[in-house]
C-alpha cells in the first residue's frame, strides 16, 4: 500500500469518527488554510452537524415569515420573544429530543424538557408552561409500551420536579414511528413587566467567561453530531454516555440564573445544550464579533478523566455559560452559592475575533469563530414541487357501504388513535404555579398572566395522517388548525415555534415533503399574522432506511382580554344551541378514518388562507361578546367523532341526521360551537361577525345524557365514556390507568 | 398568644427544590395575611410569625426518600420551636412530607399505591379534629372541597393500629370521598396531638378563584383574614 | 426444585451523574458531616426456584439485566441477601 492510500484511509476513518463528508473537509482546508488539527476536527465536526448548522435546511428557512409588529426577537437567539402589550412579553420554543428518547426513552424525554426550559430562563423569562408533541408507534411494535411508559414518566419527573405545569400536548401513533419516535417539547416562558430581556451576544473585551451550574462528565460526546445521521444497528456501539438529567438541580440553576439576572450581574448568557460549551462558547463570541481566550482546565470536572475534546463536546445537563464584567464575578459567585451551585470564570473576552482555546498552558488552537458558526457548508438538497394526490372533482370523499354510524364511532373511540390521553396527563402537574385556567383536558391549555389578568393559551399543531395524505395541505394545517382551535377559545393567535421532524433529506421524497410542508406552514403563517419565531429542525429520522411521516409540529400562543368564562371543550350545560361553522371554501378528504380502514384515498378543493383568517376572525369576534359556551374544532375522524368528544363532559346532545361520509370524512374547517343565545339571536351575532364569510349550520341542542344524531346514533353519554377510557388500557394492557 | 403580634405575619419557607413557594406567599397574600420568606438554612425567631407555611414541591429532588432531606435543615429547628410553641404550622404537599420526615407529624407518605404521579381533582372531606385548620374549614365547609393534588408520594401510611389511635384523638383532619393513592383510612391530612401542626396532600393554593376550578382552597387557608 | 435467595445491588454506572448520591451528599455535607462522597443505587432481593445453584445464578442474572437494571445507566452486582 502506498503512502497516499494509507493517508486517505487515514483520512476517511477520521472523517467517518468526526461525521464530516470529503467536500465539507476540503472546505475546512480552503477555510483555515491548512489541515485541521487536535480539537479542531471536533469544534468542526460539532458546530457544522446539522443539528447545529442547519445545514440541509437553512436555505429553506431564510425566507420565512417571522416578523411582526410584537416581535422582539426572532430566530437566532435561544428562543423568540413576543411582546403582550401591558409591559408583558413572553419568549418560547419548541425542541426535539427524538433520538435520544428512543435510545433511553426516561433520560431522553427528561432532558429534552430540561433544555428546552434552559433556553427560556437563559433570556430571564420564567417558565410558565410546558407542552408535549410525541409521536409513538404502534402499540403492538417492539418496545413501544416501555417507550411511552419511559417517555411520558421522564416528562413527568422533570416538569414536576422543576415546578412548570405542562398545560397541553398532543400525543400520536402511527407504525411509521414503530423505530424512530419524536418526543417534542415546547417551553414558555413570561417576562413580567420591568423584567429585562438578556441576550447571547458577548461583549465587552476584558470580561470574564463564566461556567456555571454542574460539573462536566463525559455525558453526550458528539450527541449534537449523532443526532444528525440515521438510526441504524451500529448507533447502539457508537451511542455516547447517556445524558441523565437533574431536575431538582436545574430548579436550582433556575432560581438562581433569574436572581442573577435580575441583579443585573451578566452581561450575556446562554446554556450549554446540543455540542455544549463548544456550541455556547462560538456561538456567543461570533456573535458579538469578539474573541474569547478560554482555558478549558479550569472547567469543573465530574471525572478527572477527561480530554480536551471530550469537555468540549460534553453535553453534560443542567450548564450555563455567561459573559460577566469582572467587578461583579464577586457578587455572582455569592449569589450561585447561596443556591448551592459552583460559578468559575473560564476565560474571557478578547478584541480580535480569534478563540484561543488553552489546556493546562498550552495553547490549543486560535480559530476565527466565524469560520466554524458563520461558513458552515450550506446544502442545496433536491426536490421536486408539489403535486396533489388523489383529487376528485366530485364526491363523496368517502365511499363507505354498509357501516354503522354508532359502531363505527365506538370503534374510533376505543382506538389507540381515539382514545383518552388521561393515562399520560394525569402524570404531569398541570397546576403548579397555580395559573393553570385550562389544563390538559381542554384543547387550549390556558395560563393566566399575573399582572394583567390577560389569559395565555397555548396549542400544538400537525396532524400526520394528513402530512401522509398531502405535505403542502399538511403544513398549511399545522397553522391553521391551531389557530383556529385558539380563535375558538376566543384567543387571537399572535406566534408561533416549529419542531420539522423529517426523515433523511439527502432522498428526494424527504426534502419534497419538507419544502412543501413548509411553503404551505409559511403561507399560512404569514395570512394569521402568527410569525414563526423559534424552532428547530431534526433531520434523519430515519431507521433501517425507513423514513418517518413528515412531522413538522407547531405551538401557537394566543391571547386572551381574561381567563373568566373560556368556553369549555364540552357541552356542559342542557339547553344550549349547536352549530357548525365552517370556512366558505373547504378542504375535504377521507381523513383519518379513510387511512384507518383503509379506504380509498380521495380529496376535494384546497385549504384557503383567506377563508381561514376569515372564520378566525369571526370566532373571535363573537367570543369576544361572550356568546360561545362550547366549542370545539372538528379534526380527526371528523364530525361525528367531534360531537362524540363534546359529550364526554357528562351532557348530551340532540342534532340532525348527517350521511356516513359526512359525519366521517374531515372537511378543513368546521367548528362546532354550543350557545346559550337562542337559534336566531345566535345566526344574527354571527352574520354580524362574519358578514357572510363564514357559513353556520344549525346542528341541534344540548341536553339529556344521550348523544343522538338524527336517527342513526344513539348512545349514552356514559357509554361514550367508559369506551374513550377503556381504549388506552386496550392499547397498553400494561399501562393501566388506574391502579 | 400568637394573634398578639397584630397583623398575621406568615413565614412561607423554601428549601432547595421547594416549588410551590411563590403560589404559597402569593395566596397568603392575597387573603389578607402578610408572608414572609424563611430560607432552609437560615435560623429564625418563630415569635416573630403567627404562622409558618412549608410549602409543596420537591425539596432536594424528593431523592433518598421525600422530604427526608429537608427535615433536616436548619430552618427545622426553629420550626421545632414553634411547634412546641404552639405556633400554627401548615405543610402542604411536600410540606407534609417534610413535616413526617421530621417526626412534627405521625405516618410517613409512600409511593402512590399506582406507582405513578397523580395531576388530578379530588373531593375532599373536611373532619376537622383537633387541627386549627380543618377546624376553621369545617365552619366554612359543609358538602366537602375540591381541590387538586399532585403527588407521587402521598400515599398515607401508619399501622392500622396507629390509624384507630389518630381517630381516636382526632388526629385525621382531612379525607378523600375517593381514595386515589391508597392511603390508609382515606386520609388526606393529620395533625399532631396539640392541633397546632397539620399537614395535607391536596393544593389549597391551586383552588382560590374559580377561573382555577374551584375556589375551595380558601376555606383551608383562610385562617389570617 | 429448591430455593435460592440473592441479593442485587444496582448502582449507577460510574461516569453517568448520579443525581440521588449528589443531592444527598451536598445536603450531608451542609450539616457538617464528615461525608466524603455518596453513591445512592438500590438493593433488590431474589427469591429463586431452581434445581441448583448454578442454574438459580443463571436465573438471577437474567432478571437483574432484564429488568432490574438499566445497563445504559446502571451496574449491578449479585451477591448474598441482607438477612
Amino acid at each position: 500500500m502506498g503512502q497516499d492510500t494509507r493517508d486517505n484511509a487515514e483520512l476517511d476513518r477520521k472523517l467517518r469518527h468526526y461525521r464530516l463528508s470529503r467536500d465539507e473537509h476540503r472546505r475546512i482546508v480552503g477555510l483555515i488554510g491548512r489541515e485541521p488539527q487536535g480539537v479542531e476536527w471536533a469544534l468542526f465536526s460539532a458546530l457544522w452537524s446539522e443539528h447545529c448548522s442547519y445545514k440541509s435546511s437553512r436555505v429553506h428557512l431564510k425566507g420565512l415569515f417571522n416578523q411582526s409588529p410584537r416581535v422582539l426577537q426572532s430566530f437566532g437567539e435561544n428562543a423568540g420573544v413576543v411582546d403582550l402589550g401591558e409591559g408583558e412579553r413572553v419568549a418560547f420554543k419548541m425542541e426535539s429530543h427524538n433520538h435520544p428518547s428512543f435510545i433511553e426513552p426516561y433520560q431522553g424525554a427528561a432532558t429534552g424538557v430540561g433544555g428546552i426550559l434552559r433556553d427560556i430562563f437563559t433570556m430571564g423569562a420564567r417558565p410558565i408552561a410546558l407542552a408535549d408533541y410525541l409521536c409513538f408507534g404502534r402499540p403492538e411494535a417492539k418496545r413501544m409500551e416501555k417507550l411511552v411508559d419511559g417517555v411520558v414518566r421522564g416528562i413527568g419527573g422533570y416538569g414536576n420536579c422543576v415546578g412548570v405545569p405542562t398545560i397541553t400536548g398532543q400525543t400520536e401513533f402511527d407504525e411509521s414511528y414503530d423505530k424512530n419516535i419524536l418526543v417534542n417539547a415546547m417551553a414558555v416562558g413570561l417576562f413580567r413587566p420591568g423584567e429585562k430581556v438578556f441576550l447571547s451576544k458577548a461583549s465587552g473585551v476584558g470580561n470574564l467567561v463564566v461556567y456555571a451550574g454542574a460539573k462536566t462528565g463525559r455525558d453526550g460526546v458528539h450527541g449534537a453530531s449523532m443526532a444528525s445521521e440515521s438510526f441504524d444497528k451500529e448507533s447502539e456501539k457508537k451511542r455516547p454516555t447517556v445524558q441523565i438529567g437533574d431536575p431538582f438541580f436545574e430548579k436550582l440553576l433556575i432560581e438562581s440564573s433569574l436572581e442573577v439576572m435580575e441583579q443585573d450581574l451578566v452581561v450575556a448568557i446562554q446554556d450549554m445544550g446540543a455540542a455544549g460549551l463548544t456550541s455556547s462558547s462560538f456561538e456567543m463570541a461570533a456573535k458579538g464579533g469578539v474573541g474569547f481566550t478560554l482555558h478549558l482546565d479550569r472547567v469543573p470536572l465530574r471525572d478527572a478523566t477527561l480530554e480536551p475534546e471530550d469537555i468540549l463536546l460534553s453535553e453534560s445537563q443542567e450548564r450555563m455559560l455567561m459573559v460577566v464584567e469582572p467587578s461583579k464575578l464577586e457578587r455572582l459567585q455569592a449569589l450561585y452559592h447561596r443556591w448551592g451551585l459552583d460559578a468559575v470564570a473560564i476565560g474571557e473576552v478578547t478584541k480580535d475575533r480569534v478563540m484561543r482555546l488553552y489546556w493546562k498552558g498550552d495553547l490549543l488552537t486560535s480559530i476565527d469563530p466565524d469560520l466554524l458558526v458563520e461558513h458552515p457548508p450550506r446544502y442545496e438538497r433536491a426536490y421536486e414541487s408539489w403535486k396533489p394526490k388523489h383529487r376528485i372533482t366530485d364526491g363523496p370523499v368517502l365511499m363507505a357501504s354498509g357501516l354503522k354510524v354508532g359502531e363505527e364511532l365506538l370503534k374510533l373511540l376505543g382506538s389507540a388513535e381515539g382514545a383518552s390521553r388521561e393515562f399520560i396527563y394525569r402524570q404531569y402537574d398541570g397546576h403548579v404555579g397555580a395559573s393553570t385556567a385550562a389544563d390538559c383536558r381542554e384543547s387550549v391549555g390556558v395560563v393566566r398572566l399575573k399582572d394583567s389578568g390577560r389569559g395565555l393559551g397555548v396549542v400544538l399543531g400537525c396532524r400526520p395522517y394528513l402530512m401522509r395524505f398531502d405535505a403542502l395541505e399538511g403544513g398549511r394545517d399545522t397553522v391553521a388548525y391551531p389557530s383556529l382551535e385558539l380563535a375558538a377559545k376566543g384567543f387571537e393567535p399572535l406566534a408561533m415555534t416549529d419542531c420539522l421532524n423529517f426523515g433523511n433529506p439527502e432522498r428526494l421524497e424527504v426534502m419534497t415533503s419538507f419544502v412543501a410542508a413548509l411553503g404551505g406552514m409559511n403561507e399560512l403563517a404569514r395570512e394569521l399574522v402568527a410569525p414563526i419565531i423559534s424552532g428547530n429542525v431534526s433531520f434523519y429520522n430515519e431507521t433501517e432506511g425507513r423514513n418517518i411521516t413528515p412531522t413538522p409540529s407547531t405551538g401557537l400562543v394566543g391571547l386572551r382580554r381574561s381567563v373568566e368564562e373560556l368556553p369549555t371543550s364540552n357541552f356542559t350545560q342542557a339547553g344550549h344551541e349547536v352549530f357548525v361553522v365552517s370556512t366558505s371554501k373547504i378542504f375535504e378528504f377521507g381523513g383519518a378514518f379513510a387511512e384507518k380502514t383503509k379506504l380509498e384515498p380521495r380529496a376535494m378543493g384546497a385549504i384557503d388562507r383567506d377563508s381561514v383568517k376569515s372564520l378566525v376572525t369571526s370566532l373571535l369576534a363573537v367570543e369576544a361578546g361572550g356568546f360561545i359556551q362550547a366549542s370545539r374544532v372538528v379534526g380527526k375522524f371528523g364530525l361525528g367523532y367531534a360531537l362524540s368528544r363534546m359529550a364526554l363532559g357528562g351532557v348530551g346532545a340532540e342534532v340532525n341526521g348527517h350521511s356516513f361520509a359526512e359525519l366521517f370524512s374531515e372537511r378543513l374547517y368546521e367548528v362546532v360551537i354550543a350557545t346559550s343565545l337562542s337559534r336566531e339571536d345566535f345566526e344574527k351575532q354571527w352574520a354580524t361577525a362574519s358578514g357572510g364569510s363564514a357559513p353556520i349550520r344549525y346542528l341541534g341542542r344540548t341536553g339529556g345524557s344521550i348523544l343522538k344524531i338524527g336517527s342513526d346514533v344513539e348512545l349514552t353519554v356514559q357509554e361514550l365514556t367508559t369506551v374513550y377510557h377503556r381504549g388506552w388500557v386496550q392499547s397498553f394492557p400494561n399501562l393501566a390507568v388506574n391502579v | 398568644m400568637a394573634k398578639s403580634i397584630g397583623k398575621s405575619v406568615v413565614g412561607v419557607i423554601r428549601f432547595p427544590g421547594t416549588n410551590c413557594d411563590r403560589d404559597v406567599f402569593e395566596a397568603v397574600s392575597k387573603l389578607g395575611g402578610e408572608p414572609r420568606w424563611l430560607w432552609h438554612g437560615d435560623l429564625f425567631d418563630h415569635k416573630e410569625y403567627s404562622a409558618l407555611i412549608l410549602p409543596g414541591g420537591f425539596s432536594y429532588g424528593d431523592y433518598l426518600r421525600s422530604g427526608a432531606l429537608a427535615a433536616r435543615a436548619t430552618a427545622m429547628k426553629s420550626v421545632r420551636e414553634a411547634a412546641v410553641y404552639g405556633t400554627p404550622i401548615l405543610g402542604i404537599c411536600n410540606g407534609f412530607q417534610i413535616l413526617c420526615e421530621a417526626r412534627l407529624l405521625p405516618g410517613a407518605l409512600s409511593r402512590n399505591q399506582g406507582l405513578r404521579f397523580i395531576d388530578e381533582w379530588v373531593e375532599l372531606k373536611v373532619v376537622g379534629g383537633l387541627s386549627r385548620f380543618g377546624q376553621n374549614a369545617k365552619v366554612q365547609t359543609a358538602s366537602g372541597l375540591r381541590i387538586p393534588i399532585a403527588h407521587a408520594d402521598g400515599r398515607y401510611t401508619v399501622s392500622v393500629d396507629e390509624a384507630n389511635r389518630l381517630e381516636d384523638r382526632g388526629q385525621v383532619w382531612l379525607r378523600y370521598k375517593v381514595n386515589p393513592n391508597g392511603s390508609v383510612a382515606d386520609i388526606a391530612g393529620v395533625t399532631n396531638e396539640a392541633g397546632n401542626v397539620s399537614g395535607l396532600m391536596p393544593h389549597p393554593e391551586r383552588a382560590l378563584e374559580t377561573w382555577m376550578g374551584s375556589s375551595d382552597g380558601r376555606a383551608l387557608l383562610d385562617l389570617w383574614s | 426444585m429448591a430455593e435460592f435467595t440473592f441479593g442485587v445491588t444496582v448502582m449507577p454506572r460510574k461516569e453517568v451523574l448520579d443525581t440521588q448520591g449528589r443531592a444527598v451528599e451536598e445536603a450531608l455535607k451542609r450539616e457538617g458531616e464528615p461525608v466524603l462522597s455518596c453513591r445512592v443505587g438500590r438493593f433488590v432481593e431474589l427469591k429463586v426456584s431452581a434445581s441448583d445453584r448454578k442454574q438459580a445464578e443463571v436465573t438471577a442474572k437474567k432478571v437483574a439485566e432484564s429488568l432490574l437494571c438499566n445497563s445504559l445507566i446502571e451496574t449491578f452486582t449479585l451477591g448474598e441477601a441482607n438477612g
